[in-house]
């Protein structure tokens, strides 16, 4: 009985001691409205990809900004060989990382994981099937702590490795995830919102629409620096203002640009600029027939697109100026800008294209927002305006998301403003999409068949050599640059204000956020 | 009166496939492809056909409509496209926080409303009625986001008299889900430093919420108490010598009643269903925030179940409403 009183009593004390001490617990504002599961293996969201990140170890790893150095995770060391027919690629855990649960992870966990991401089907399932090639029953425990994984010879080893740090390759723990399983599911229902993984926290609750509370996970090999992390929905961007203001959040994502400047000047808080690898971009229909199919045409948007007034100006410096395809931060990043904002050179192709007059025409824009947090439509009246001075006289029609994407689909564009971020880090996540015809995606959307371009994306793919990947890559992003149907205007940053008391906080391009890393000073 | 519960019964019923059956055939009308929406700019397109055959949306118009209607009946309201998960279970989610917000901005509106119209009949034309009315005026006209981010800057942000957004402070421990409604959870896990915490958190959105319907519900107490005070029987009874308080509360007010019980039932439904801009400027996760989600990424199974649930939930207020007039007025009569 007093026992009983006695370990009641702590228990009450233990909760106290999390409800005031603020240093414990790190709360995190924003817009957390996409998440709706935190399954590893079905995740496809920004915020369930940032928690998701926080709750499961991978085999390896990314670490910082750095998306080109591959880092030990839960394998220690790992090799790639060419086998006869396929790649074989070999892990070798490191013992005594353990679960949530307290069991330890071993290569069947590994298997069970990557077999039920296949099985699942989940919206990043075509990274597994259909970029890396992976099968059913490729892969393999050799004994307790050694994984072989085949991929087939057509595919990248280097991409599978970079899939590999993405939340699909989080390791669950295989036996409560089958103890929780219903009718076949593969406890897909029970993932959803729980955890079994062996990161540095583990999921207490959800409150759908409200906040998720993640706790230090007992076991794990890498204790957090904050053992509480609350995520708060504040979709509001004056109220999150407000509530990073009165000390209720620490990390507040979603400000406006003015809330920003703001924030940035006042010495109890900072703002940190995350890079992304997302870029804004105009797509040109280049089908028979549309003006856009002649290259002059094409060269004449280029020069007739003002980036520096763009970036400084509407998007307060919070992007990067690119005109290449593939984002900084990724091996083949190609810094050159040939293009400068010149009417008069443009006007001059345009007459040599047969357009003397100028050329009118649909540019097809979202009514969201844009990359850098800026209302699409505000985007387009800027370029509409610096257009305009070329002789490109643009009729800007603002849809809906999914109806600009249905229309793009179906190549019913004449110009289009869109946004794309590789779907797994590496080069080849943007050079087949934007390259190669086949792949049905960017390039096709617009008409853009250009074989040398796509058998060059093929081949820079397969390269395991860096620095001839990245030759290759520098090939390809000139060749688009100058034939292409694109012209690209950004690269935004994602910024984020922080209470001055946050140490250690990052988040990496591809939008993961280590909050173990994350200390609260007094 | 069985009999007759039963029919406004069946009736609510009818209302509620009519319901279906309209949001069905206007989402068939938008030319927006959901597959491509719940998918988003990268998705395949084996991903959409496959998400297609699984939510039946390559299945012809009526047979879609069809099985809706068949799994209704299992009081089933199919998945959601943006959740993956069964509808009735987003709702069982996110009903009670709307529930807890509308009764107490209903309750708002009561405490305020009532006795503010009582007040400016009984001095009509002077200072405390053109008070009454210039308020109602002023609050009935404010939009609810200006009220709230006024009443947020200066009550919270400046004053720090009351908390910000949200249901309960970051830094408390929620208490054990049992209703939804954190308020009453916590009471009932006898959390008061909880149960306080929510109660706090709910004054400002549920005044906001609350006070256009107080405005409206001023204004017509006091039409009605008006129309009652010139009547006869109340000439009589003030003759009789009876104190104001025995004129208001036992003569004239239940007369007053009836209008104002018809007015009450469609602003607590109002108040059920109106919560969208409130619930986002205060973060508070309910109904409004899900249906409008739910129909900006085209997801009509929720925003089917949410009308469905909204217009069941009307129906029955207004069953209610209609039984109290037999209470209140005994030569109402159902048969």
């Amino acid at each position: 009985m007093k026992r009983g009183f006695l370990g009641l009593a702590l228990t009450v004390l233990a909760a106290m001691g999390l409800a005031q001490d603020r240093t414990q617990v790190l709360v995190y504002g924003g817009d957390f409205t996409d998440l709706i599961t935190l399954d590893p293996q079905v995740v496809y969201e920004f915020s369930g990809v940032l928690i998701a990140d926080n709750l499961y170890e991978t085999l390896v790893r990314f670490e910082g900004n750095d998306l080109s150095t591959l880092r030990p995770g839960l394998a220690e060391s790992w090799k790639v060989d060419r086998g006869k027919e396929e790649w074989i690629l070999t892990f070798k855990l490191r013992k005594g990382s353990r679960f949530s649960t307290g069991r330890e992870v071993t290569a069947k966990d590994v298997v069970f994981s990557f077999e039920r991401a296949l099985a699942l089907k989940g919206p990043g399932s075509f990274l597994f099937t259909e970029i890396a090639g992976l099968k059913p029953g490729a892969t393999k425990a050799l004994d307790p702590y050694t994984v072989e994984v085949r991929i087939p010879k057509t595919a990248s080893p280097q991409s599978f490795l970079s899939i590999l740090t993405f939340t699909i390759g989080g390791v669950v723990d295989s036996e409560e995830v089958q103890k929780n399983a219903k009718g076949g599911d593969y406890g897909k229902d029970f993932l959803s919102s729980n955890s079994a993984g062996s990161g540095p926290y583990r999921l207490v609750r959800w409150d759908r629409g409200s906040q998720v509370l993640l706790e230090a996970n007992p076991y794990a090999r890498v204790k957090p620096k904050t053992p509480r992390v609350i995520l708060r929905y504040i979709q509001e961007p004056a109220v999150l203002r407000t509530a990073l203001e009165s000390g209720e959040v620490d990390i507040a994502e979603g400000l406006t640009p003015e809330a920003l400047k703001a924030i940035a000047a006042n010495p109890r808080f900072k703002v940190l600029r995350a890079e992304t690898l997302r870029l804004q971009y105009l797509g040109m229909n280049m089908k028979a027939g549309s003006p856009f199919a002649h290259p002059k045409v094409r060269e004449a948007v280029r020069y007739a697109v003002n980036q520096d007034e763009l970036i400084q100006g509407l998007l307060q410096g919070n992007a990067l100026k690119i005109q290449t395809f593939i984002p900084k931060g990724l091996l083949g990043y190609n810094p050159a800008t040939p293009y400068a904002y010149d009417p008069a050179r443009a006007r001059k192709l345009l007459a040599e294209a047969g357009y003397p007059q100028g050329l009118e025409f649909e540019l097809l824009v979202s009514t969201g927002i844009c990359g850098g947090g800026v209302p699409c439509p505000d985007v387009a009246a800027k370029l509409q305006a610096d257009m305009a001075k070329a002789g490109l006289r643009a009729r800007i029609r603002a849809i809906a998301n999914a109806e600009l994407l249905a229309t793009y689909r179906a190549q019913n564009h004449q110009m289009v403003l869109a946004g794309w971020s590789p779907d797994f880090p590496d080069p080849d996540g943007n050079a087949t999409p934007w390259a190669d015809y086949d792949a049905r995606s960017l390039a096709w959307r617009n008409s853009y068949q250009d074989e040398v371009a796509a058998k060059l994306a093929r081949q820079a793919a397969l390269e395991t050599d860096p620095k001839k990947r990245q030759a290759l890559y520098k090939v390809l992003t000139e060749r688009v640059l100058h034939q292409g149907p694109y012209a690209v205007l950004y690269q935004p940053a994602q910024p984020i204000a922080l209470s001055a008391k946050v140490e250690g906080f990052l988040k990496n391009p591809m939008m993961s956020s280590p909050l173990w890393l994350v200390e609260k000073r007094p | 009166m069985a009999a007759y519960v039963l029919k406004r019964l069946g009736y609510a019923l009818l209302v509620g496939l009519g319901i279906t059956f309209i949001t069905f055939f206007v989402s068939q009308v938008i030319p927006i492809d959901p597959a491509v929406a719940a998918l988003g700019e990268n998705a395949r397109e084996e991903q959409i056909r496959e998400f297609r055959e699984r939510y039946g949306l390559d299945k012809p118009l009526l047979v879609q409509y069809g099985l809706y209607l068949q799994r209704l009946f299992r009081l089933d309201l199919g998945r959601s496209l943006r959740t993956g998960r069964p509808v009735a279970e987003d709702l069982k989610e996110f009903f009670p926080a709307t529930l807890e917000l509308a009764l107490s901005a209903f309750l708002v509106a009561l405490l305020l409303g009532l006795p503010a119209g009582v007040w400016a009949a009984l001095r009509q034309n002077r200072p405390p009625d053109l008070l009454v009315r210039l308020l109602a005026l002023l609050l009935g006209s404010t939009p609810v986001f200006f009220l709230a981010i006024l009443l947020l800057d200066l009550l919270h942000r400046r004053l720090g008299l009351l908390p910000g957004p949200g249901r309960l402070d970051p830094f408390l421990l929620p208490p054990p889900r049992v209703t939804g409604m954190v308020s009453l959870d916590a009471l009932l896990a006898g959390d008061w430093a909880a149960f306080r915490d929510a109660l706090a958190h709910l004054v400002l959105p549920a005044f906001v919420l609350g006070s256009a319907s107080a405005a409206l519900l001023a204004r017509m107490v006091r039409a009605a108490m008006l129309e009652v005070l010139s009547q006869d029987y109340i000439r009589t009874v003030w003759a009789k010598g009876l104190s104001e308080r025995q004129v208001v509360l036992r003569h004239a007010l239940k007369n007053a009643a009836l209008p104002v019980l018809t007015l009450l039932g469609g602003l607590l439904g109002g108040l059920l269903s109106g919560a969208v801009l409130t619930e986002t400027i205060f973060s508070w996760p309910g109904l409004g925030r899900y249906v409008t989600q739910s129909a900006t990424s085209l997801d009509f199974p929720a925003v089917m179940g949410v009308t469905l649930l909204v217009g069941v939930v009307y129906s029955l207020l207004n069953l209610l409403v209609d039984l109290l007039y037999a209470l209140l007025d005994p030569r109402i009569r159902y048969a």
